[in-house]
């Protein structure tokens, strides 16, 4: 793990204006994303979990430059792609491709299959036509869809289906890096195990980098080889998988976990927090987390703790004051 | 509370039928479904999207659109009443008071130009005598008793103020509002995040007891219904294939698409597994379903049997299944 | 406009499957909007003969004595001057139509691109800008802007279909701002930014096919409106001038309805009507077909 992680997100922020008064002046910044870092080093998936409104979404869109950061870096293959404009961007896009999570929205509906898989070859005009076409039926096929899907239209295909050619298309210029937003959260039980294993398997063959971003603790254990946890806007905590989920250290990654229902415990076994998760407008001082965390201490309400590596007890990162 | 000591099912579902006329001609949802809730138990209902798990939950209420849907065979029976038997205005008054439901998406269920104030008193005195004053007094007591702080000022929000954990919350408190012996509750976490999932799977556990009701839980989530329900009901192809007491279903499924779904869920584990097992194929097309078993197409224990006779529910080691060749049974 | 135009229907017909195939079949199972198509295609062969000269040849032809009745020479009688009413209605037929596409065409190709330029950059400078020229082109009396743009064109033939053009391609426009609004926020727009797609690619492709359901809808009902505007606008004096229209055949018959011949009348109101009633019919059906929400 010596080599330089193939994508580093360095200080990544991104501020909404909120606009109040007389002339709808920039009052404040709703922190969406705040000061979040980590690297994905090739061949690497880091999971992104949290609940709606932590920012996991915004920063995977960052990092696919349909958003803006306000602050911080990318770094791709050593590349600042914030500093890029348009056309420079262009380039990269080819080797950073996005999974989206709605297998209904995610495709145009007056498109065929083949159209929508084709596309990003006919953008960057790879090969000629017929390599093209011979690409769009190996793509189709390696997700496991016959060649004749291509003439048909996505409202012929069901939800497991219409996300992979979603995942088809993501493949289709042979990317580097992929950032899956809430791939299968979509997807009914049975389908969502085969586009999971459809996702392992692809990130496997192909070595590529793999942010996977989801609110399903159990799905992204399953793909991840780490996973950072966000809360309003902060990664609290980042360790590799099976050290988080087995010793988690930050309690909110603690209550996370055991939350997730499972078969074959009872619920009373469960942290159940209390209150709600504050609005990004007005986040709590000190330690976002103060007024849900069981083990809030008199110094949570003041400072807010930074995230530090774990020292003797494993690799990883965690923002709580309990581990000083 | 289960059989043994209850003397009667509080709900009797008896070859529930219910078809839809679309496009393509005549689809069945519900094909010949039969089940009973015992009082203050809570049921879960199982089952992938397209299973005909909601048309179920909204036939309990008859709440099925129709046109184009049509429940054409069956009966409901409420406390040995069939609810099917009633006109549409003893329906109406047993609705919300006798057998109420809550849905998956808070937001669309709540009137966004009234204040929750104003939906919850106008249900109390639709089914009760109560002066308006009377009737929001009660609103507030049922706000604070599903756990909304500051219950008498929130009368006077909007839907919009309230975040998705409170909304729900605030539909939970309308359904119980008129004391009714059955909540039908439709996917009513799936929409939110999963700690205000566990807070309202316990407010809703710690309702039902006070309030001395019986719950179906329609849901997606066998992890919700694991630790929520006595008893589960797995749906396909509208059709219950096994129905059993939870922990005996999930340990020891003896249907293979139960036993499918169970291991095909990805659950937290200490180690990361390479593959998950998955259910080969896909659901058939409710328009052009397989004459036998229904699930003959994506079973991997199928037999020819499988493809031509269509399996009956029957009792086997405990559980009802619909297979002709369950998993684990000693025939 | 390869791609815009292609929308509109018939690329997709002998696809196989297609959600067009779905909206056909919903199409066709609506008695009331087959009917409908059925007349218009009569009035449409009706027009198509005149410009193929087959028939309405002898529109302006003195051929027969004044206000002759019925009979099997002249089918609608004869005018004040002698004229075939038959052939000046059929005549005044391919005029509605010649008006009615020319102006639904424009006006909905238009109103779609400028409109999904103003969704799509709905809130920046360019949206401002065309929603100002909306508003400020809605504010002007329709009647008066064709007077002023008839006498700025100086006698035209084309003054009235440039101020149709002009009025009509706003309500397409405003309609297709809200949906591209509502549609620029879709995943598939996201994936094709993602993939590199530029902006104006994005328009044309993934944004103006999806606001094709509008369209056709709104270019029909811009069919219908410029027939009407043709008719009331001619026999105002300020529409066809050389050429036969029913609005200057019903202002032909303001002298004779006084003296009690009511052929000329009663030929152009009826087809006018018959056409506009079968149009509507037609419209309606495909506005039910097309419904996304009940299509898809």
């Amino acid at each position: 793990m010596n080599a330089e992680p193939l994508v580093q997100v360095r200080g990544l922020s991104k501020y909404f204006p909120i606009h109040g008064g007389l002339f709808r002046r920039v009052v404040a910044g709703l922190k969406a994303v705040d000061d979040v870092s980590f690297v994905i080093h090739a061949g690497r998936t880091l999971g992104l979990v949290g609940e709606s409104g932590c920012g996991k979404s915004t920063l995977g869109r960052m990092l696919l430059r349909l958003q803006e950061p306000t602050a911080g870096q990318v770094l791709f293959a050593g590349e600042d792609l914030t500093r890029l404009d348009r056309r420079q961007m262009l380039a990269y896009r080819q080797r950073i491709q996005a999974v989206f999570q709605d297998p209904y929205g995610s495709l145009s509906p007056r498109r065929t299959v083949g159209q929508t898989v084709r596309e990003p070859l006919d953008v960057h005009r790879v090969g000629t036509p017929g390599d093209r076409q011979q690409r769009v039926d190996e793509l189709l096929a390696f997700v496991g869809l016959s060649a004749q899907a291509a003439h048909r239209y996505p409202h012929e295909f069901s939800g497991g289906q219409r996300q992979r050619i979603g995942i088809a298309r993501a493949l289709a210029l042979n990317p580097q890096f992929l950032v899956a937003d809430e791939p299968v959260s979509a997807l009914d039980v049975s389908v969502q195990s085969q586009v999971l294993n459809l996702i392992v398997r692809l990130q496997r063959e192909r070595g590529i980098a793999l942010l996977f971003i989801s609110h399903d603790l159990a799905v992204v254990q399953h793909v991840s080889d780490d996973i950072g946890v966000m809360y309003l806007g902060r990664l609290v905590e980042i360790a590799p998988a099976g050290q988080i989920l087995t010793a988690p250290r930050h309690p909110y990654t603690e209550a996370l976990i055991s939350a997730v229902p499972q078969i074959g415990r009872r619920m009373h076994s469960r942290i159940v927090l209390g209150g709600e998760v504050p609005s990004a407008r007005t986040p709590p001082s000190g330690c976002a987390f103060h007024p849900r965390c069981p083990r809030v201490m008199a110094v949570c309400r003041s400072v807010r703790p930074v995230l530090k590596k774990n020292g003797d007890e494993g690799s990883g990162s965690v923002a709580c004051h309990l581990y000083p | 509370m289960n059989a043994a000591d209850a003397p009667a099912p509080l709900l009797r579902v008896k070859d529930l039928t219910v078809e839809f006329r679309t496009m393509d001609g005549i689809v069945r949802a519900v094909d010949a479904v039969s089940f009973d809730i015992w009082p203050n138990e809570t049921v879960g209902l199982v089952g992938e999207s397209g299973c005909g798990k909601t048309v179920t939950g909204l036939s309990l209420l008859r709440l099925i659109p129709s046109p184009p849907g049509q429940i054409i065979n069956g009966s409901i029976e409420l406390e040995g009443l069939d609810l099917l038997s009633l006109d549409a205005g003893d329906m109406e008054k047993r609705r919300g008071s006798e057998i109420a439901m809550i849905f998956q998406e808070p937001m669309t269920s709540l009137n966004p130009v009234f204040t929750i104030g104003s939906q919850i008193t106008e249900v109390l005195r639709r089914h009760r005598q109560l002066s308006q004053r009377q009737a929001r007094e009660l609103a507030a007591s049922l706000l604070a008793k599903v756990s909304i702080p500051d219950a008498g000022r929130r009368l006077d929000d909007y839907p919009h103020q309230l975040s998705g954990g409170m909304r729900q919350r605030v539909m939970i408190a309308m359904a119980l509002s008129c004391n009714p012996k059955l909540l039908v509750a439709d996917e009513p976490t799936t929409a939110l995040d999963v700690t205000t999932q566990a807070q309202v799977l316990d407010q809703m556990r710690e309702l039902q007891n006070e309030f001395r009701m019986a719950v179906l839980l329609v849901t997606h989530d066998l992890g919700v219904v694991a630790e929520t329900c006595q008893r589960a009901l797995v749906m396909y192809c509208g059709s219950i294939v096994e129905a059993g007491k939870t922990e005996q279903l999930f340990s020891s499924p003896r249907h293979p698409y139960t036993a499918g779904l169970l291991a095909s869920i990805p659950r937290i584990r200490a180690e990361r597994i390479a593959e998950l097992p998955v259910i080969p194929g896909r659901v058939p097309d409710p328009g052009n379903l397989p004459a036998g078993c229904r699930f003959a197409g994506r079973c991997s224990h199928v037999q020819s049997r499988c493809h031509q006779e269509r399996p009956t529910l029957r009792s086997v080691n405990g559980n009802a299944v619909a297979c002709h060749y369950p998993l684990g049974a000693d025939i | 406009m390869n791609e815009f135009s292609s929308v509109a229907g018939a690329r997709a017909v002998n696809r196989r499957n297609s959600i067009w195939r779905k909206v056909l079949r919903k199409f066709l199972a609506d008695r009331t909007g087959v009917a409908g198509l059925a007349a218009v295609l009569v009035y449409f062969v009706a027009a198509l003969g005149v410009w193929c000269g087959w028939w309405g040849t002898d529109w302006a032809d003195l051929g027969g004595s004044k206000w002759e009745a019925v009979s099997a020479a002249h089918w609608f009688g004869t005018n004040i001057i002698g004229q075939d009413i038959f052939s000046r209605a059929i005549y005044a037929t391919s005029t509605a139509f010649e008006v009615g596409v020319v102006v639904a065409v424009l006006a909905t190709i238009i109103g779609g691109v400028l409109g999904a330029f103003a969704g799509f950059f709905a809130g920046s400078w360019i949206d401002e800008l065309l929603l100002w020229a909306m508003n400020v082109l809605d504010a002007i009396p329709f009647y008066l802007f064709v007077a002023a743009v008839a006498y700025s064109l100086a006698g035209s033939p084309y003054a009235m279909h440039v101020a149709m053009i002009t009025s009509f391609w706003i309500g397409t426009g405003r309609l297709v701002r809200g949906e591209v609004i509502k549609l620029r926020n879709m995943e598939y727009i996201e994936a094709a930014y993602a993939i590199g797609l530029s902006r104006f690619m994005i328009i044309f492709r993934h944004i103006l096919p999806n606001t094709s359901h509008i369209l056709l809808v709104q270019a029909s009902i811009a069919f219908v409106s410029a027939i009407k505007a043709e008719v009331i606008l001619s026999f105002l004096g300020i529409g066809i001038r050389d050429g036969m229209s029913w609005g200057l055949m019903i202002e032909e018959s303001t002298k004779e309805v006084l003296a009690g011949f009511y052929n000329n009348f009663i030929a152009a109101s009826l087809l006018m009507f018959g056409l506009v009633m079968a149009f509507n019919a037609l419209s309606d059906a495909l506005q039910d077909a097309m419904d996304p929400r009940k299509v898809a």
